[in-house]
């Protein structure tokens, strides 16, 4: 299928809403659910029809001349886990929030096009215009509804740090541009090569600077732990999901294509962030009281995970790398989703508020166990088999540091789980003032915890193991990047 | 206040650092001369696309993509700003400016909106655009509140009025993309799609350019006044009345 | 010549750096941001200027400067456009809830 139906049928979902809510009011939920379906299946469709590498450009024009769009296997798997989290998230929203908030929604569609736009971009230029969408979208859900003061301040300062990477992003285009003359991304990485270093290094500080401060990478995390806890429940699963890992994919794809054979100093430095993510990440976590502000950090240090995997310059880190996204996304979707509806119920996001729901709602609580379990590593949970992995290819590239900050990482981690499971065992004498019934998030949360011990399972299927790899081997491999898009 | 001082030459010491390295960082090309796509854009726009505003034709056709990621910026900037001031009724915030004022206004209203129709249909032709007009027509508008009241423009042309208008723009668009597709040659594609250009140079010219243009501006015109009137709608009421009638 | 421009630009580029990492007013980092745009836009434009060429329109008399840093910065000028009118719209809600625009007055999220 033509990889440019997966980025026009969001985007024409979000124009059709408003048309659809002034025409025909009382059918807007249900056109929303069955686009969301239909968008999720063509985004499935393209990641799997364009997993041997397929490429596009638009308006029949040459690569050079015109945009192009191209799937290969990493792309494919990012499409894949887009279109896995946004349904989920779409479905919790449609239970907390009905169908009036049609604005909402529009933004929603909007942000999964400009998703999947950046996933499958090959044009620089192209990917800055979908990364200004998606993050347009992505400040305007964090504060939605606009009545809470906390999340339009949360969204506030997203913004400018969003603008800020923005702009470096901008800056380092128009310094490969001005070195090279051209954008299409196969072309440029042939072309770095002849790049003087001195350029070289304005250009992949900008371009790594920008895409560090959209995905919260250590220094530049401020703005995310108030985003990702002043968010609506299936806002914040859904950036902490899904939208994080996009800056993660444009980080991998460009740091790969452009700077892989010319300067290897840009893998140091991702190596050297991830691991400071990761050690401020868990601290930080480790000193919340507020349950959502907790995750909220920890997304910062699995973020930090992903990087070192990424920073290891080789295709079994980038594979390890991306095992860890999918791990990350199920079980923080679901965190979050549990501790969400939790938090509802005790209306306190405090931890400490947080006893006696064992007994109030069991099977949340358990979902919560497993995946705070596997989220923290623990053997024979998915996070464990991701962050192995992680640990075997950053050893192997001889970096010793980042596999123990993984490994402390762990530790801290599982006492913060622990800190926050102790609360909800503990036995409270004050009853749970709501019970409203979450059929939805329920469906959800088991889904979502399939999805959890399915991929525990991954590494040990041969096909599975093998599909795995060969992710990684489609991020190095710039030159069969060129030959698809380059069409030869 | 020592803090703050500190803090000041620390950001000027790492401002200017960043920029003498981004300075030593330039290359300037000795040979003044086109290369790579520009060199083929400027060589072969005419018959490529049949525009004659190369800016125009790179803008629509060839990168059309990169156009359609803006205008979507735009579309979301617009409904989200709408949401975020939702649910306030708009109240009256000023009463407009004299009756000379008001009248002279209604004399240039049709010259505006000629003005800003001939920049947008002509965006192929000489510089301007969708952006450009659409930018003009919701000056109208602006104009409309300064002059004669806040209130004035809402009654004339309902928000949803402004939405419809705004969003069958954005389809416009994405329908253009896919009738390349359907055609074959494309998403977004121009004259392979089978859009006929006329002579060069001429209103009739440029294939799909017009009609994204077109679209172009039915966003950004009514996604911009949309914007100020969702910004306008919270501000007080004046205290006094209105002015005496002359 | 062509390094004044360049050399511009970057200056742009950081005294918005600079607005934005100093000034505590919640307008003045807006206008941060927007100068900073401001530098990146010009040193696209400057990046495709050629002596002695015309604009890129047909009928082209002699040469023409590169016609694709001109398309960057009309995209990014709307980019930036939507940013600002966002941050504004912003601004606005949080000076509704706190009555001041000072961020060390601005303590909501801080701690």
């Amino acid at each position: 299928m033509n990889p440019v139906l997966a980025v026009v049928a969001p985007l024409s979902v979000g124009f059709l809403v408003p048309l659809v809510h002034i025409f025909k009011k009382r059918h807007t939920g249900m056109s929303v659910i069955i686009s969301a379906g239909i968008c999720s299946v063509v985004s499935a469709v393209v990641a799997l029809s364009g997993w041997d590498g397929v490429a596009v450009t638009m308006g029949g024009w040459t690569p050079e001349l015109g945009i192009s769009l191209m799937v290969d296997r990493l792309s494919g798997a990012f499409l894949l886990l887009a279109a896995t989290g946004f349904p989920i998230s779409l479905a919790c929203s449609m239970e907390s929030f009905g169908y009036s908030p049609w604005r909402f929604y529009v933004l929603f569609f909007l942000s999964w096009g400009a998703v999947n736009g950046i996933i499958l971009t090959g044009d620089l230029f192209n990917m800055f215009v979908f990364f200004e969408i998606f993050s347009v979208a992505a400040y305007l859900m964090v504060s939605y509804p606009p009545r809470s003061w906390q999340a339009v301040e949360a969204s506030f300062k997203y913004l400018i740090f969003g603008t800020v990477g923005a702009m470096f992003l901008l800056l380092g285009i128009a310094y490969s541009f001005m070195a090279t003359g051209q954008l299409n991304l196969g072309i440029l990485s042939q072309m770095m090569a002849s790049v003087p270093p001195v350029t070289l290094s304005v250009i992949g500080g900008c371009l790594v600077v920008g895409l560090f401060v959209k995905s919260g990478t250590a220094p530049t995390h401020f703005w995310l732990p108030d985003a990702h806890s002043s968010a609506q429940t299936s806002v914040s699963a859904l950036l902490s999901g899904v939208l994080v890992k996009v800056s993660v994919y444009a980080l991998i794809r460009l740091s790969f294509l452009l700077f892989f054979p010319v300067m290897r100093e840009v893998f140091s430095v991702i190596l050297f962030l991830g691991t400071l993510s990761v050690i401020l990440g868990h601290l930080m976590a480790f000193q919340q009281e507020d349950i959502k502000r907790l995750l909220a950090y920890s997304t910062v240090a699995q973020i930090g995970t992903i990087l070192i995997g990424v920073g290891c310059a080789s295709s079994f880190g980038v594979s390890a790398a991306v095992y860890h996204c999918f791990n990350h996304m199920t079980a923080k979707m679901g965190l979050f989703l549990v501790a969400g509806a939790l938090a509802e119920d005790r209306a306190s996001r405090d931890i400490s508020h947080m006893s006696g729901l064992w007994a109030h709602r069991p099977l949340f609580v358990a979902a919560f166990a497993l995946f705070a379990v596997s989220l923290a590593g623990i053997p024979p949970f998915s996070g464990f088999m991701s962050k192995w992995l992680l640990l075997l290819a950053s050893t192997k590239e001889g970096h010793i540091v980042p596999a123990l900050a993984i490994v402390a990482g762990t530790v801290v981690s599982s006492a913060y789980y622990l800190k926050v499971l102790r609360a909800f065992f503990s036995p409270s004498e004050t009853p749970v003032p709501h019970r409203r019934p979450r059929p939805v998030s329920g469906r959800l949360v088991a889904l979502l915890s399939v999805l959890c011990v399915l991929l525990a399972a991954a590494p040990f299927i041969p096909g599975a193991s093998s599909v795995l790899f060969s992710v990684g081997d489609s991020a190095v491999d710039g030159a069969s990047y060129r030959d698809v898009v380059l069409g030869k | 206040m020592r803090a703050q001082v500190f803090h000041r030459w620390i950001g000027a010491a790492l401002c200017l650092s960043l920029g003498w390295w981004m300075w030593r960082g330039l290359i300037v090309s000795a040979d003044p001369s086109l290369f790579g796509p520009a060199a083929y854009y400027v060589a072969n726009t005419a018959s490529d696309t049949g525009a004659s505003n190369i800016v125009a034709a790179i803008l629509f056709d060839y990168r059309g993509f990169d156009t359609f990621g803006e205008a979507t910026v735009i579309y979301t900037t617009v409904c989200g700003v709408a949401m975020l001031f939702a649910k306030r009724r708009l109240r009256r915030s000023s009463w407009g400016l004299s009756p000379i004022v008001k009248r002279g206004m209604g004399m240039m209203v049709p010259f505006i909106l000629v003005y800003a129709s001939s920049i947008v249909i002509m965006g192929h032709i000489t510089p301007g655009g969708g952006f450009q007009g659409g930018a003009v027509f919701a000056t109208v508008t602006v104009l409309f509140c300064v002059i004669y009241g806040s209130k004035f423009e809402a009654s004339r042309i309902s928000p949803k009025v402004k939405e419809v208008i705004e969003s069958s723009g954005a389809l416009l668009f994405a329908a253009v993309g896919l009738w390349g597709l359907a055609e074959g040659a494309g998403f977004l594609a121009n004259l392979d799609a089978g859009f006929s250009s006329g002579p060069i140079g001429s209103l009739f010219s440029g294939g799909a350019i017009p009609l994204l243009n077109i679209a172009v501006g039915m966003k950004v015109g009514a996604g911009l006044s949309t914007l100020f009137y969702s910004m306008i709608k919270i501000l007080e009421d004046p205290a006094e009345g209105p002015p005496p009638e002359v | 010549m062509i390094h004044v421009s360049y050399g511009c630009a970057i200056a742009i580029f950081c005294i918005g750096l600079y607005t934005l990492i100093t000034k505590r007013n919640l307008f003045k980092t807006v206008i941060g941001l927007s100068i900073m745009e401001g530098g990146v836009l010009l040193f696209m434009v400057a990046s495709g200027f050629i002596p002695e060429a015309g604009p890129p329109l047909l009928p082209m008399v002699g040469g023409s400067v590169n016609p694709l840093p001109h398309t960057f910065p009309l995209t990014a000028i709307v980019i930036g456009a939507s940013d600002v009118a966002l941050a504004l719209a912003y601004i606005i809600k949080i000076h509704r809830h706190y009555g001041t625009v000072d961020v060390d007055k601005i303590r909501g999220l801080r701690g």
